[in-house]
């Protein structure tokens, strides 16, 4: 295995996982010095009863200083600035996020404002501009899939320029995670197998992509394991605990590993196809994870072999030759969304054009691929991933991933060949 | 405490190092500059940034940097390496100067010094994967593809540079660069 020549990991959140975890609460704000936290949440966890919960937790020791319930699904720097205004007014002094991807970015958005004493989110964005400590922050997911709980980073949108903007930092880390099954319980088999899949992604590009490192790497292939042995299992029974603790285990896992490895072009080009069409995060990357894979091949085809193990076991991988692996691989996850297709009625797409809306109507029109294109080579993901891809080549990418068809490798425009397995085009 | 007892020690040594990556960053400023006259691409790439485009490109903690940024009149200018009166927007720091070698000696690509954390950003996304491209485009031009091969991706195919944009750009971007 190569070990890069300099690479750095952080990960100082503090992780609190099991079944109860979250009667934890109260020690956890005690430990911060806070008495008065702000829950920021959105209607749909609302209406799942997941607030109760924490209420209940915080008993009577601890007055929440007051409960937004109104994140969008795809949160913008508008509801940042609100909730943020709400936030001073009620003289809170730290946030307990409760809720998927949106809650929790919007949840570190809204941190950077109110740590920051600004109004001006557009002043925070990039690398290297927040310098110094946020207020405390706890994460409680309610999804496994984003991994927020674990990263530096907070993706918000900006609707009004259809872009969505990157806050990195390490100021932007939680300082708890609590991963409580009770909370993942009520998640619909469709939201459960697409989140599940977005951690997926996570761990593969951490593992394959340029930033990778023996601590992400570790971190990548236990979250493909878990989420491999127990992603069927919480689709077809909602109520396994276990295999919800163990979901929501490999999101963290694999948030921790991309946090420090970043990711590549999959994201580049799903954070595109959800600023430009508004689908889920999660939902972008199932249909895109194999077709980034298989874009890289010829740069990183040994570690997409070696993902075989994780995901398919040690028969499967011992019995495969080694210029086999990739291509099985590949071959696994796609037969993993469609199974998930099939577990979820029809609900998880495999490719772009199956994506839908609540009323059935297509969410990516053939005619946006061109601008989704565009727009994915001004995202900062690009920057990590092996190959090069210019607007040809992400436009090839999203017109086959939008037919469900796999990539012609043959016309891939390839770099310096890296991988040490040679992968048939 | 007496703040002034303790001056700010500036880094010493490694002078020859120092000079060469000053002299490279000379030259690839003067070629951004004549490329954005020469080459389509580039110009388009600057076309779409804002108008008071500013890049910073320096080593960390003392220098040397180079400016390249738009003018009045939006032409693309090499801005010499003192970032003092202009308005930096998009700040790209280089950690060190041994990471600043292997970067101009053309032994790590911008996008590997990026992923091996050697690379500070402060500014916008979209500027700093638009300065990456031009910055691409600009080696291509000034290096033979034996060692540009080393310092991107994927060397540009011919569909995506013919040899004659290459050839007669290579000459025009060397021309302007040191001459005019």
């Amino acid at each position: 295995m190569q070990i890069p020549g300099y690479y750095e990991f952080c990960n100082k959140v503090k992780t609190v996982s099991g079944h109860n975890a979250l009667d934890k609460l109260p020690e956890m704000l005690a430990s911060v010095n806070s008495v008065k936290p702000m829950i920021i949440t959105d209607r749909g966890v609302n209406g799942a009863g997941l607030i109760e919960p924490v209420k209940k937790a915080l008993g009577a020791k601890v007055k929440a200083g007051g409960i937004y319930d109104d994140v969008p699904a795809d949160s913008d720097v508008k509801t940042v600035k609100d909730i943020a205004a709400k936030y001073r007014a009620a003289k809170c002094d730290s946030i307990i996020a409760v809720g998927g991807g949106s809650v929790l970015d919007t949840a570190k958005g809204v941190n950077i404002l109110v740590s920051e004493n600004s109004d001006n989110l557009m002043n925070f964005v990039g690398f290297g501009a927040l310098k110094r400590r946020l207020k405390p922050l706890i994460a409680v997911p309610t999804t496994s899939g984003t991994g927020s709980e674990m990263t530096l980073v907070a993706v918000i949108a900006d609707h009004e320029r259809d872009v969505k903007m990157l806050f990195p930092s390490l100021f932007l880390l939680p300082d708890f995670a609590v991963l409580d099954s009770r909370m993942t319980k009520t998640l619909p088999a469709a939201l459960t197998a697409f989140t599940a899949m977005d951690a997926m992604t996570h761990a593969c590009e951490a593992y394959t992509c340029l930033s990778k490192n023996p601590l992400s790497d570790s971190t990548a292939v236990m979250a493909i394991k878990l989420i491999s042995e127990n992603i069927m299992q919480g689709v077809k029974k909602p109520g396994d605990m276990q295999a919800r603790l163990a979901l929501a285990n490999a999101s963290a896992l694999a948030g921790m590993s991309f946090s420090n490895s970043m990711v590549g072009m999959i994201h580049a080009i799903g954070h595109s196809i959800g600023a430009i069409c508004h689908v889920p995060h999660g939902v972008c990357m199932s249909v895109l994870l194999p077709y980034g894979l298989e874009y890289n091949l010829h740069k990183t085809g040994h570690l997409t072999g070696e993902l075989l193990f994780p995901l398919k076991g040690a028969e499967a991988y011992n019995s495969a030759k080694a210029e086999e692996r990739p291509l099985l691989t590949i071959k696994a996850i796609r037969e993993m969304n469609s199974d998930l297709r099939k577990a979820t009625g029809g609900k998880h797409p495999t490719c772009l054009k199956e994506i839908v809306d609540r009323d059935g109507n297509m969410m990516v029109p053939r005619e946006v691929l061109s601008d989704i294109a565009l727009l994915s080579l001004n995202d900062g993901a690009m920057v990590y991933n092996p190959e090069d891809l210019d607007y040809k080549d992400a436009l090839m990418v999203l017109e086959k991933a939008w037919e469900g068809e796999p990539l012609d490798r043959k016309k891939i425009k390839k770099g310096k060949k890296t991988s040490l397995v040679k992968v048939k085009d | 405490m007496n703040i002034n007892k303790y001056p700010e020690i500036k880094s010493g040594g490694k002078l020859i190092k120092k000079i060469y990556v000053a002299v490279m960053l000379w030259i690839v400023g003067r070629a951004i500059q004549a490329a954005s006259r020469v080459d389509r691409e580039v110009k388009e790439e600057f076309g779409r940034l804002s108008d008071d485009f500013m890049m910073h490109l320096h080593v960390l903690p003392s220098g040397p940097g180079m400016i390249v940024g738009k003018d009045k009149n939006g032409k693309v200018k090499y801005m010499g390496w003192n970032p003092k009166g202009k308005k930096i927007t998009l700040d790209m720091k280089v950690k060190n100067i041994e990471g600043a070698m292997l970067m101009f000696t053309f032994q790590e690509s911008t996008c590997v010094a990026s992923a091996n954390n050697r690379l500070a950003v402060s500014g916008n996304v979209p500027d700093t994967m638009a300065f990456i491209r031009i910055l691409n485009i600009v080696e291509t031009y000034l290096l033979p593809k034996i060692i540009t091969s080393f310092a991107v991706k994927r060397y540009p195919k011919w569909s995506q540079m013919s040899p004659m944009r290459k050839y007669a750009g290579r000459v025009l971007v060397y021309v302007r660069t040191f001459t005019f």
